[in-house]
């Protein structure tokens, strides 16, 4: 397999200290960091159907060493992550080395490995209640109107248990201190949780972050769309400054200080 | 650096949701989903997400604590168990075996809580056993 030979080369040329890939322990496929000590253990190198935030743990091993020198193998969700947390100074770039995985199908290649090549399945009663995995912002936007939006959005925010599974998944989420722990904004202890402003600090915090990976939505014991959400946040940041966060390495409109943009206020329904 | 990750079942409660521990130079980070399990199918509740916090704890009891002259003082297992053993003995030789209760938990296995009612069956000889997750 090539992508073990690459592997191997990053580890044996010391181009890299760690590489971080999958594989099969007890019949899980989970996340390792494989290292130059146990090179052969990369024969057991897997591209797992599973997705882990593996920039996260790139994440968590930045700061133990900020040197440490990460080979990761990168999906396109991977490759978005990496670039924002570059833009955020997170991680550095000399100290990434990514192994592209061919993941999401392109009119190049047909063949991907990923879980999200099949559709959410939405049941009967959430289409009626609430909201469709795979409808899209725009279209949702067009077809109810705002009492009916209001309503099933606050139908799938009810059911949520407040186990900051979101936060805690989310491979952009880096900040020390979380807006979502503030007691003032958030009363700790407190359930069920105080909705929609929980979902909303979230949201808006996604705004010109949100990578469009969907562990957040994977991770959700509710079932609540968060994907469509963040979405929508994301498409008023596109909208209004033209960004689409991880698609280059450049500054995020919001990491510039001293630079003002006016925003009109403007009603939810246009 | 060195850096593993290592499946387990969250101790928290009964329903057994499948975990992963990110251990890094061993001492573990974070705690993650496992997301091919069949019981919780990478889901967790907040207290699963939070498993590191408590195992990281230096309020965790690592050793047995024994009560004397009111203060908890450190002992041996040996010590500890003898201790209990005699004053069960007492306690059971001079109220009854029914003046004892025993409380076992969901955070332990299904087998040690066998253990522990038989132990109170057979060995104290009362049937007042019970578990926290007896909904």
């Amino acid at each position: 397999m090539d992508m073990v030979k690459a592997a191997k080369e990053l580890l044996l040329q010391d181009k890299v200290d760690i590489f971080l890939g999958y594989r099969k322990l007890d019949g899980h496929q989970i996340p390792h960091g494989f290292t130059k000590a146990h090179v052969d253990d990369l024969d057991q190198l897997e591209i797992s159907l599973n997705r882990y935030p593996l920039e996260k743990i790139a994440c968590d091993l930045t700061r133990k060493d900020p040197t440490l020198k990460i080979g990761i193998l990168a999906r396109d969700c991977s490759q978005r992550a990496l670039n924002l947390l570059y833009t955020w100074d997170q991680l550095n770039p000399e100290n990434i080395e990514t192994l592209t995985v061919n993941c999401c199908p392109s009119s190049l290649s047909t063949h991907g490995d990923c879980s999200y090549l099949k559709p959410k399945i939405t049941g009967a009663y959430k289409k009626a209640h609430g909201i469709d995995y795979n409808d899209s912002p725009k279209n949702f936007m067009a077809e109810h109107d705002s009492q009916d939006r209001l309503s099933r959005w606050m139908y799938e925010f009810q059911k949520c248990i407040k186990c900051y599974g979101c936060r805690n998944v989310c491979p952009v989420c880096f900040c020390k201190e979380c807006s979502l722990e503030h007691p003032n904004l958030v009363e700790p202890g407190v359930l069920p949780a105080e909705v929609p402003i929980f979902h909303l600090i979230r949201a808006t915090h996604m705004a010109g972050r949100c990578i469009d990976c969907g562990l957040c939505e994977d991770a959700c014991p509710a079932h609540i769309p968060l994907r469509m959400l963040y979405r929508e946040v994301n498409d008023a940041v596109s909208d209004i400054f033209g960004y689409v966060p991880g698609d280059h390495i450049e500054k995020s409109p919001f990491s510039i200080i001293g630079k003002t943009v006016e925003l009109t206020p403007a009603p939810m329904d246009v | 650096m060195d850096c593993e990750f290592v499946p387990s079942v969250c101790s928290y409660c009964g329903t057994g949701c499948g975990v992963l521990f990110e251990v890094i130079d061993g001492r573990i980070n974070r705690t993650l989903p496992l997301k091919s399990h069949p019981v919780n199918q990478g889901k967790l509740c907040i207290k699963g997400w939070n498993l590191h916090e408590y195992i990281n704890s230096y309020m965790r009891l690592k050793g047995p604590l024994v009560r004397e002259n009111g203060r908890l003082e450190k002992a041996t297992w040996d010590e500890a168990v003898n201790q209990a053993a005699r004053r069960f003995t007492r306690i059971k030789e001079e109220y009854g075996p029914d003046s004892i209760g025993v409380l076992v938990s969901a955070k332990i296995t299904n087998e040690e809580n066998y253990l522990a009612q038989k132990f109170t069956r057979a060995v104290i000889g009362t049937n007042n056993v019970d578990h926290c997750a007896r909904l």
